[in-house]
């Protein structure tokens, strides 16, 4: 039961909010935070491709572990973390179901958990790299790229409206349990009382949208007096909002290396094949 | 002198609508002015106000006629891009106006966005001008709205426009922000030549800080006028809700022969004015003959701290005892980020205090879910759209009784018609006006019937007469229900409350009548608040106690003629 009470205490909404935040706007002093941001979209483009090229079990392993010791290096939230084990676990748990009743048999599963494999493989990828990118490098790298300005800048801009969406998010929620009532009986498992949140949490969706909604015609004006659409024609803008982006000596050492794994993990599964 | 911004007959109506927001508004302002645009409601400063940097007639494509001549240029033959570089505009809502992470970013935006290479340069520049460097690297979402509005100010003015346009620039904050910001503009137009415009209805401010005055009414310009001579017209300006400022409002009062030439406006004026008058001395204990009614609520060592992104615990309140009684009128007051809306949460059960706790009726605040506390309690939001989660003001109204199945529906019909809201039912409460909002979030409030009523910064942004009309409100409620108030309104603590609370980092560091807090020096200086100008006033006339409104002010003045009137 102490567990549970401490569970209660640190698991609540405030946390999930805070947890986000980190996610999104935490000082990214990590090995990968300060690589270049175009370098590690490479990185993680080739990175989620590989797996969909081979069935080699060996090969998908050793990509999941070098992945994964990549994204315990970037020091990804346990919030994330716990997201994404959940759903692991849900597929796994799923297509043990699904074949049990199919009728299917051990090698059945078995080629579905090599799918899964990759699926986490990608997963794993885009949390290492998304982690350690803060929205502005993110969108830098997109801009880079050539695509188009308005699609980078609405990047970094969802980025910044994430906590006033949840913050709005939280208090709309907060209303509803002010005039509300929950249950008397809670019901076996409790679940009246969680039926009674679920209701909440998807009626207070539309009060949220609608207030940011509002908010938003100040900005789309602001954006216009603050030169952002003149930005979007001009050459010379891009070339100084992308001036900070620079491959050196800690880029190529990082493509070296991680060449360098990449090729032994195929070289290793080209000998040991299961 | 030459005149920066021209306007001649200029007529205007929004896409879509039925009628003109400007109606042949002509006006000049020279370079170098700092002026205060006032009208009333729905008056269209704020639409004049936008076709000084070319929103009108360039984003807004309605029905436009007349001419707009801005520093030597056409308005209506430039861009919106252009204009920028020569017009800053601030926005009320001057929060929707950043949108870059960190403030750095955001003030660079502009410069960045017009490719110039040196942008960092005048973003530092910006920022240094405005004395807010040191928080270049701070998330916006972490700022008070006091560095909110500054970071926003320096977005626009990185791009060394000669004019600025800020549009109520002190709505939201206290007062000792407000006249931070006003200081800071102040040196923008004294040290940099810049034209400074604010749209404003604290004449008080209009009075220390601007030097011209323009009354805008039903889209015309009526007069502009030095600061001094426009406050004066104070018939035009009573008609329009907007007050001069109190000691003004005290020379007027005195039934003393004066010279209108030199009416006070500002403190200073107004002690030579009225240097050398004799008060009636007022036994302070007289506020004290109400009795103490039952018991309503009681905290014992209430504390509550929250975690920080850098995952540090901070105390936000800290071991706070009191108790509330029936029909008491409380202010709970301090600067921003003093913990009065923490407070407030814990009462409702929003916040969980960390360690001591107290009770409301049968409820406790350490165990209570919201749901059952808000049988006694009800909070109102600081934004009154935070209380509309159904379609219709009608829904929101009666969501607590039905939620409970009960019949409240005479209650409710009477609460309809004592906020007038007989018109609005039916409309979502999104789309009212600002005093529409405040009065439809207050009766939503009060629709759960409850025992204390809570309000976060109920007058913050709200027109003069929406003001009067919510002090109303509140006056009537003592029969009702407990109110706390948490505010900067020094005014409104003043003339409504009969109980402070102090708040300062977390604490209660006064709790007392409002007269014993405003005679009491060193309690409001400590905790950052500023006084309304009558009381200063008082204070500086040495008048004990302070005199808390204009009219108990010269009421109290013994016979005589100031020295300063003859």
């Amino acid at each position: 039961m102490e567990f549970v009470e401490r569970f209660k205490k640190s698991f609540n909404i405030e946390w999930v909010k805070l947890e986000l935040l980190k996610t999104a706007y935490g000082k990214k002093e990590t090995y990968m935070g300060q690589l270049d941001p175009r370098v590690i979209m490479i990185w993680y483009l080739i990175v989620s491709l590989l797996p969909w090229f081979t069935f080699n079990f060996v090969i998908l392993l050793g990509l999941a572990v070098y992945t994964s010791v990549l994204a315990l290096i970037t020091r990804v939230s346990p919030l994330i973390i716990f997201l994404l084990a959940i759903s692991v676990i849900g597929e796994l748990g799923y297509i043990f179901i699904v074949v049990f009743f199919m009728g299917g048999d051990f090698e059945a599963y078995a080629s579905l958990v090599t799918l899964t494999l990759k699926i986490i493989i990608m997963s794993i990828a885009s949390i290492a790299a998304f982690a350690s990118m803060d929205p502005e490098k993110l969108s830098d790298a997109l801009l880079s790229f050539g695509i188009p300005a308005q699609f980078s800048f609405a990047v970094s801009y969802g980025y910044r409206m994430l906590p006033i969406l949840m913050d709005e998010y939280q208090q709309i929620i907060q209303s509803f349990r002010l005039r509300g009532k929950a249950p008397e009986k809670s019901g076996f498992l409790k679940w009246k009382l969680i039926y009674y949140y679920i209701v909440i949490v998807i009626k207070a969706f539309y009060p949220m949208m609608l207030n940011t909604a509002k908010r938003t015609r100040t900005t789309v004006e602001a954006l216009e007096v603050r030169g952002f659409s003149y930005s979007l024609h001009s050459e010379e803008a891009k070339k100084q909002k992308l001036s900070h982006l620079k491959i050196k000596g800690k880029e190529y050492q990082f493509i070296a290396v991680s060449s360098l794994i990449l090729t032994m993990i195929h070289i290793a599964g080209h000998f040991y094949y299961i | 002198m030459k005149p920066i911004i021209e306007l001649s007959d200029v007529h205007f109506r929004y896409p879509g609508a039925t009628e003109n927001v400007l109606n042949g508004a002509t006006l000049s302002i020279e370079q170098g002015e700092f002026l205060a645009v006032i009208g009333g409601n729905g008056s269209g400063k704020t639409t004049l106000c936008k076709t000084f940097n070319g929103l009108i007639p360039n984003y807004y494509t309605g029905d436009f006629s007349g001419s707009i001549m801005v520093d030597g240029s056409d308005v209506s033959q430039m861009t919106v891009s252009e204009m920028s570089f020569r017009v800053g505009y601030v926005y009320q809502d001057y929060e929707n106006q950043l949108m870059r992470p960190t403030v750095l970013d955001d003030v660079s935006f502009a410069p960045l966005n017009f490719g110039a290479p040196d942008f960092m340069e005048k973003a530092l520049w910006a920022l240094e001008t405005l004395g807010i460097e040191h928080l270049k690297d701070q998330s916006i979402w972490q700022l008070s709205g006091g560095q909110k509005h500054l970071a926003a100010i320096a977005g626009v003015l990185a791009l060394d426009p000669q004019i600025l346009i800020i549009d109520e620039p002190v709505a939201q904050l206290d007062p000792h922000h407000a006249k931070e910001i006003y200081q800071r503009l102040k040196v923008l137009q004294e040290d940099f030549g810049k034209t400074i415009i604010v749209i404003e209805h604290h004449t008080e401010f209009i009075a220390d800080f601007c030097t011209d005055v323009l009354l805008v009414d039903q889209g015309k310009v009526l007069w502009k006028h030095p600061v001094r001579q426009g406050l004066l017209q104070i018939e035009d300006l009573v008609k329009r809700d907007i007050f001069p400022p109190q000691v003004m409002q005290a020379a007027l009062n005195c039934e003393i022969p004066l010279d209108s030439s030199d009416f006070p406006m500002t403190i200073a004026d107004a002690q030579k004015y009225f240097h050398g008058l004799q008060f009636i001395e007022k036994e302070s204990e007289s506020d004290r003959i109400v009795e103490k009614k039952e018991q309503i609520a009681s905290l014992e060592n209430l504390s509550f701290s929250a975690k920080t992104l850098s995952n540090e615990r901070k105390t936000i309140l800290n071991k706070i005892s009191t108790s509330f009684h029936a029909g008491e009128r409380i202010a709970l007051v301090g600067t921003n980020g003093a913990g009065k809306t923490s407070l407030m949460k814990c009462l409702t059960g929003m916040n969980k205090p960390t360690s001591g706790g107290g009770s409301i009726g049968s409820h406790s605040f350490e165990k209570g879910s919201l749901e059952k506390l808000s049988q006694e309690v009800s909070y109102i939001f600081q934004n009154p759209e935070e209380m509309f989660i159904q379609d219709s003001i009608k829904n929101d109204l009666t969501f607590f009784s039905q939620s409970r199945e009960r019949d409240d529906s005479s209650f409710i019909e009477k609460l309809i018609q004592s906020f007038r809201l007989e018109e609005v039912l039916e409309k979502d409460g999104r789309l009212l006006s600002g005093g529409q909002q405040r009065r439809a979030s207050m009766a939503i409030g009060l629709a759960t019937n409850p025992t204390l009523l809570m309000l976060d910064e109920p007058t913050a942004s709200l027109d003069v007469q929406s003001r009067k009309e919510l002090i109303e409100i509140l006056q009537e409620m003592d029969s009702v229900a407990t109110a706390l108030v948490a505010t900067h309104d020094m005014q409104l603590v003043a003339e409504w409350a009969t109980r402070v609370i102090v708040m300062e980092q977390g604490e209660v560091t006064f709790d007392g009548t409002p007269r014993e807090m405003f005679d009491y020096g060193h309690v409001w200086k400590r905790a950052g608040l500023v006084p309304p100008q009558i009381v200063q006033l008082s204070i500086e006339l040495g008048m004990r106690p302070a005199a808390l409104s204009v009219n108990e002010f010269t009421s109290r003045i013994k016979e005589g003629v100031p020295d300063g009137v003859c």
